[in-house]
């Protein structure tokens, strides 16, 4: 008899610190475990509790799961302070992913908010990885200082990958900060995409999820083509437990991505 | 329709006791005898000898109890020798057309969608419904207003019509074909004059209700949904929200509610998973890890009882999750009154209840 709820095993197989608040723990599965770029997983502290999260992995890479993890509640906080070769439990992969097939021949504009570039990771990779199926991928990543922005060392390599446009901003500079300076919309300017084949992906906080789409919108994007990996409270993953609806859709099963066509008629989505 | 047979009270008696050698049995019994106010029935696991009681309408528990109890064990993980749960096989009692009605949200969220919940199904395919006529009224239920019927249609294996010094029982599937076939000599074909005087009981039993509930103007199915949409920014959330102490008792109460925390324990070696009901009118149900919280107000919490019931239900399975039980407006010490609260947005809408 399967049981839904029951975690399979993960080997913390090392911590990556990304910044103060998040780090990247890099998970071996005991079990064979698969999963779509910009779907999630439930992640359990044995015997303390569960968070969900969308890995920052490569889906290609298989038995080997990055989860990055911002310390911001209560199972984060305790993953932040446990060490190397602790077993964790995953549940999952839940709800529907990027929809890659649409992105092909596309220009995709990827726009990522703080920690919310850990599932926009999975989904480059997957892009990186059959290229040439795509137009474009130009990628606008905003964090709030430049301690702040995850990722360090891969976004200057991300940048060199042919077809792969790259900026990045931060709220607040400091002394050694040379690029830009202002919210993530600051640098949706003069975009290098054609808006007649282009797509959008969006990950970020909520308060930076509604004015990306808004300024999109303002763009010329389309509705149906503005992506959004949506956060609420997913807790069962299957649609079961209630805590995450979004007017007639569950965000586990229906989303986490959604198109903003799918929610502009819904009240309070950035809530 | 499946063959109706008839058995005499005491029969009916005889049988009952029989029954709890096999199975567990869960019958209502009289939970507060007042002559002053309408007496309460409640779901006790009937004891030797305790003698069979008929219920004249739903008790105070809802049905989901024996199927997603508030605290369950949902798995253990990391453990090499898993105690597996002995199941026993279960009858209850004086389930009424509302619970009936309810209880298929409970199936549709946990049988169907992306996964089966197993224990759930278990715990599902272990129990016989036998079913009863309401043959009285609450105050507060008001199923005929859902067009349901105070009497079970579907969904029940055994169904019992009281009438005279007996019962009327329907099969009404083939765990109660077989349930009859297997006690066969309790039970008589029932006579055409039965049939028709059961016809009759019902039909009064339906006048009387619609005397009842027709002063009270209340919602229809038809129009429930658009309430939702359109009376989405009206101030009766806000309103009928005052009186809120977040409780959650109206979600506790509810046949249809459904949603619960799954939550994380260590006894000893063994980790488990837990399943607790959880309620949407709770300040924390929504928020998230970061601080975001898209229910933050008791307004909006109350408001998203009402469209998960009308909205997302009519949306997802085609028909509202209220069985008109009336359990909520019974718990609420704050006298939040689900048929108010619809009809209060139907006038300021103007729209014809």
């Amino acid at each position: 008899m399967k049981n839904i709820y029951k975690p399979k095993e993960a080997i913390v197989e090392d911590i990556i610190v990304e910044s103060p608040t998040i780090k990247t723990f890099v998970l071996r599965l005991k079990e064979p475990f698969e999963f779509k770029t910009g779907q999630f997983v439930e992640l359990t502290l044995p015997g303390i509790g569960e968070a969900p999260f969308t890995p920052s992995s490569d889906p290609n890479i298989k038995n080997k799961i990055d989860v990055t993890v911002m310390n911001v509640g209560r199972v984060t906080s305790l993953l932040h302070t446990s060490s190397k070769n602790i077993s964790l439990g995953m549940r999952g992969p839940y709800g529907k992913g990027y929809p890659l097939d649409k992105f092909e021949g596309k220009d995709i504009l990827i726009v990522g908010g703080g920690v919310g570039l850990a599932p926009l990771r999975s989904l480059l990779f997957s892009l990186f990885v059959e290229i040439d199926k795509y137009n474009k991928v130009v990628l606008r990543y905003g964090a709030r200082t430049p301690d702040d922005i995850i990722y360090k060392e891969s976004i200057p390599r991300w940048a060199k990958i042919k077809k792969v446009d790259v900026a990045t901003t931060v709220d607040v500079g400091d002394t050694k900060w040379k690029g830009n300076v202002g919210l993530v919309t600051t640098i949706l300017k003069d975009l290098p995409v054609d808006l007649k084949k282009a797509v959008s992906v969006v990950c970020g906080p909520p308060i930076m999820m509604k004015f990306t789409t808004l300024k999109l919108l303002d763009l010329g994007f389309k509705p149906q083509d503005i992506y959004l990996s949506m956060e609420k409270n997913m807790s069962c993953g299957l649609g079961k437990c209630g805590h995450c609806r979004i007017g007639k859709f569950y965000t586990c099963k229906d989303g986490p991505v959604f198109t903003y066509e799918q929610l502009n008629d819904i009240h309070d989505i950035w809530e | 329709m499946h063959q109706i047979y008839y058995i005499e009270s005491n029969q009916l008696n005889i049988l009952f006791q029989k029954l709890k050698k096999d199975y567990r049995v869960f019958s209502p019994v009289i939970k507060e005898n007042n002559a002053t106010k309408e007496t309460d029935y409640s779901y006790g696991e009937s004891t030797e000898n305790e003698p069979f009681v008929f219920n004249p309408y739903r008790t105070v528990e809802p049905l989901k109890t024996f199927f997603t109890p508030p605290l369950d064990k949902a798995v253990e993980y990391f453990n090499q020798d898993e105690s597996t749960e002995y199941l026993p096989k279960i009858i209850i009692f004086g389930v009424k057309s509302c619970d009936i009605v309810g209880h298929k949200v409970q199936d549709f969220v946990f049988l169907e969608g992306v996964e089966v919940d197993s224990l759930y199904r278990l715990r599902r395919e272990n129990t016989i419904f036998i079913s009863s006529d309401c043959t009285d009224f609450k105050e507060v239920c008001h199923c005929l207003a859902w067009e349901i019927l105070p009497h079970p249609t579907e969904g029940f294996d055994l169904n019992l019509s009281p009438l005279n010094e007996g019962y009327l029982v329907e099969a009404g599937s083939k765990k109660g074909e077989e349930l009859i076939q297997q006690y066969k000599e309790f039970f008589v074909i029932a006579k055409d004059t039965q049939l028709t005087a059961r016809k009759v009981k019902r039909e009064n039993l339906i006048e009387r209700l619609k005397k009842h509930l027709l002063p009270q103007h209340l919602v229809s199915k038809d129009i429930v949904q658009r309430l939702m949409k359109e009376g989405y920014n009206l101030d009766t959330w806000q309103q009928f929200m005052l009186t809120c102490v977040e409780c959650g008792g109206c979600n506790f109460i509810c046949d249809t509610c459904h949603c619960f925390l799954l939550a994380d324990k260590k006894e000893g070696n063994i980790n488990k998973k837990l399943k607790a009901w959880d309620a949407c009118l709770y300040a924390n149900y929504a928020k998230v890890a970061g601080g975001a919280n898209p229910l933050k107000t008791r307004t909006r919490r109350l408001r998203f009882r009402f469209t998960k019931k009308f909205d997302f239900f009519i949306d997802n399975l085609g028909m509202p999750a209220c069985c008109g039980c009336g359990r909520c407006i019974e718990v609420c010490p704050g006298k939040i009154d689900i048929r108010e609260v619809l009809k209060d947005l139907a006038k300021k809408l103007n729209i014809k209840t």
